[in-house]
């Protein structure tokens, strides 16, 4: 599995890790490049569905990012979703879904290098989990097999 | 046509006679596992009620994939459907019920008729031999005699079974039917006094009375349809698709599109007329905006808008599974019984 | 356990006191079904329908479903669980406190039809009930069971069989088992990924999506469910098995904090999936995080709509 590059969808608050994103980038940090960001105004906005729609069209993980507890732009945005994130990932880690391609984060616009660092975790994680095909639509049954 | 009688010692030796060549298709399982699957000879059941399910499921799939396309463009023909073709296989059907036959032959005239011919559906209907399994002992909620079919029914089979002492009797009802009976060793006998005696005995068994519903055919169609009692009907229902999913008659189904980053494809799936989104336009209007159209189109489609396009043959063929099924009891037994009185007064 | 017929009386009387003085203009509770085993949603207007009204072993359904969105005054016929689920619907704002009439009554458990045929597969005509015991006719034969020894699964983990905020008490108190450990759940925690996902996947492999267990659902209220999204559509409408997962994810998601345990999502589904199994872990999850059961103050608020500054979520980093 040494040579398996996932991907992975990243959903990313606007007003925090989405700079933290744009100064790593800046700052010339390295970072692998193995996630496509989503940008969402604030983890408020995250849906559950959002996160199941990106494993079942074949994300090998997903990536949720936002503001420090207590920083939110909308004051408790972040605070209302971490309680959603809390049920999501024990549910999906109940009933059997790695817990390393379902990940979070808390990264200022500030943190670059915190960014970095978690970019990288995030991939390792993902890339020690190997490919997504338990939790994805099966290609097979679209019939593809017979037309191709 | 003709009647034969098969032993209850050479059981196992007729079934592999009828399915050379063929797949065998039969009840399997218990109670709520109870299902029409491919099977083997000497595993033939023939002490169940009914299938969960009706059969409808082995020719019209909930999910059928009818095109697909690859988006390779290195291989030919990427990003242009492509006929998946009729896959269908002769098999035979042994143990369908005389209701679920009839309720075949309903929406046999939906899939194929002088406007339509569904290649699908008739690749399998066409296909598939059916071998009934006549009703000695019908359950509680069946009514098939109240909608003009018979627990001896004949429609929709190629040969009718039943259980009788030391074996098995057929009545061969069809050409094809016939040819299959007699590439066996079946014994041909004279049964049809017995099948008569048999028929009214289990005719005796159900609640029903014969016939009790023709009414609504002759009723006045606006009547019927604008009667006050459909808000009280309708009261109880949740909106689950339970009844359409279960009825042996129910054809409606939704074409889809769905494709991935390697391809698509396109395929119909059952759908529910007790679902809003099943009318629900692009525009956002909803002609069956609650539920109470949606429970009177059931009702209306089953009882009076199918008898009016085929012959006054019901849509519904009695076998009682949205009776048992239905998790608040809108039973349509009731429901009928409503349909047939010319009521002027709301009641619930 | 109070008799059925002293309950059955008393609901009866109850509706027409509060039909004559105006009370409530509408009375849901159960009536007689037309099948054994069974007993159907009802609506009553006026004071002479009332005797239509009955209670046993098989009201199995939680009338609160009907709530959301009605107009007028209603009273509802509740057992401990549904009287819970009518609460939250208050507190959800679904329904107006004003507007609602609770007649509870205290409950010893529903039957489980499926655990009914386990134990006499043969078709049954008839069901009587008495002490404790259901007896199940046929064509020609006669069973005797315990009711114990059918009840529903959540029944007998229910630890709120008495509507304690119910606005009146159909009969005496009664005593409720111990609550759900969730040891059967955690059982299944803690065997290896690989076996869960199987566990879960098994579990659902009959679903025929007709959605059953979401429209039984008191919860389910929403103007337009996620499954029948189309702008964009969130879910296939294929046989799948993965969106038929993801639908069962998400109904268990959705029902986080909210679920009463009122099992009528079980007793809905056609071919018996134990769908509860879902909100079941989202219970779990809610009992440990934040200590939360649903529906049992007026003034609760459901824990997904509010926060404490120090939530726990190590697991973010």
């Amino acid at each position: 599995m040494t040579d398996f590059e996932p991907k992975v969808v990243a959903f990313f608050c606007n007003w925090c890790t989405y700079g933290a994103a744009d100064l790593a980038g800046v700052s010339r940090l390295d970072y692998p490049p193995n996630f496509r960001v989503v940008r969402l105004p604030c983890t408020g906005r995250l849906n559950p569905k959002f996160i199941l729609e990106a494993f079942k069209r074949g994300a090998d993980g997903v990536w949720v990012s936002g503001c420090h507890p207590g920083d939110c732009h909308y004051i408790a945005g972040n605070y209302h979703a971490r309680r959603k994130f809390v049920l999501l990932h024990q549910l999906l880690e109940s009933v059997g879904v790695d817990p390393n391609r379902l990940r979070f984060s808390w990264i200022s616009s500030a943190e670059a290098n915190k960014f970095q660092a978690m970019a990288k975790e995030v991939i390792e994680g993902v890339k020690a989990c190997g490919p997504n095909l338990t939790f994805r639509k099966d290609e097979l049954k679209l019939g593809l097999s017979e037309v191709a | 046509m003709t009647e034969y009688i098969v032993k209850e010692s050479n059981l196992t030796e007729f079934f592999q006679a009828v399915s050379q060549n063929r797949t065998l298709l039969s009840p399997v399982g218990q109670g709520e596992k109870c299902r029409l699957e491919p099977t083997t000879p000497d595993k033939i059941k023939l002490d169940f009620a009914n299938t969960h399910l009706s059969p409808k499921a082995s020719f019209f799939p909930q999910t059928e994939r009818l095109l697909a396309f690859h988006k390779d463009k290195s291989l030919p023909n990427s990003n242009v459907y492509q006929d998946l073709g009729d896959k269908a296989q002769d098999c035979v059907l042994f143990g369908l019920r005389p209701c679920d036959a009839k309720g075949l032959t309903v929406a046999n005239k939906v899939f194929q008729n002088d406007r339509f011919v569904d290649p699908y559906w008739k690749g399998k209907y066409e296909k598939a031999l059916k071998i009934g399994l006549a009703c000695l002992k019908p359950s509680p909620q069946c009514f098939c005699a109240a909608v003009g079919g018979s627990p001896f029914g004949e429609q929709g089979l190629d040969v009718l079974a039943y259980v009788k002492e030391g074996g098995l009797g057929l009545k061969t009802l069809t050409e094809a039917g016939e040819a299959l009976i007699k590439s066996t060793k079946a014994e041909s006998a004279s049964l049809s006094n017995e099948i008569q005696k048999l028929e009214q005995e289990a005719y005796g068994l159900q609640k029903a009375e014969k016939d009790s519903y023709k009414v609504i055919t002759e009723r006045d169609l606006m009547e019927v349809y604008n009667d006050p009692h459909w808000p009280f009907t309708a009261e109880n229902c949740l909106n689950c698709g339970v009844c359409t999913f279960f009825c042996p008659t129910c054809h409606c189904f939704d074409i889809q599109d769905e494709q991935s980053e390697k391809g698509g494809v396109r395929m119909r799936n059952w759908d529910t007329c007790m679902s809003s989104l099943f009318t629900l336009h692009a525009s956002g209007h909803n002609p069956r905006p609650t539920k109470v159209e949606r429970v009177r189109q059931r009702f209306m489609h089953k009882l009076k808008y199918i008898p009016i396009k085929q012959d006054g043959v019901f849509g519904c063929t009695g076998c009682g599974r949205c009776v048992v099924m239905c998790p608040v009891n809108i039973d349509i037994r009731d429901v009928a019984a409503k349909m047939c009185r010319p009521t002027q007064t709301a009641k619930v | 356990m109070a008799a059925f017929e002293e309950i059955t009386k008393k609901i009866r009387q109850s509706a027409k006191t509060l039909l004559e003085s105006g009370r409530v203009q509408t009375v849901i509770g159960f009536r007689t079904a037309s099948t054994p085993l069974n007993a159907a949603p009802v609506f009553i207007r006026s004071a002479e329908d009332c005797d239509k009204l009955i209670w046993n072993s098989f009201c199995r359904l939680n009338l609160a479903n009907y709530l959301p969105g009605r107009e007028g005054k209603v009273a509802l016929v509740t057992k401990g669980c549904d009287a819970r689920s009518a609460v939250g619907q208050v507190s959800e704002n679904q329904f107006l406190r004003e507007n609602l009439y609770l007649i509870g009554v205290p409950c010893s458990g529903m039957v489980d039809n499926q655990k009914i045929e386990a134990k006499e597969p043969r078709p049954i005509v008839e069901v009587e009930e008495s002490d404790g015991v259901i007896t199940l006719k046929g064509q020609d034969f006669s069973t005797s069971v315990k009711i114990e020894e059918v009840l529903r699964r959540n029944c007998l983990t229910c630890s709120n069989r008495t509507p304690k905020l119910a606005d009146e008490l159909a009969g005496p108190e009664t005593s409720s088992p111990a609550a759900d450990d969730y040891s059967d759940l955690k059982a299944l925690l803690s065997k290896p990924l690989e076996e869960r996902m199987a566990y879960f996947k098994e579990l659902i492999k009959d679903c025929l999506r007709c959605y059953a267990c979401r429209n039984a659902c008191p919860l389910c209220y929403c103007p337009v469910c996620f499954v029948d999204e189309t702008l964009p559509q969130w879910l296939g409408k294929s046989d799948d098995p993965t969106d038929t997962f993801i639908f069962h994810l998400l109904r268990g998601f959705h029902c986080a904090g909210r679920c009463t345990a009122c099992g009528a999502c079980e007793t809905a589904c056609p071919v018996n999936i134990k769908v509860r199994e879902f909100n079941r872990l989202m219970e779990l999850s809610v009992e440990t995080n934040w200590n939360y059961s649903a529906g049992l103050s007026w003034e609760q608020k459901p824990p997904l709509t509010v926060f404490q500054v120090d939530d726990n979520a190590d697991f973010i980093k």
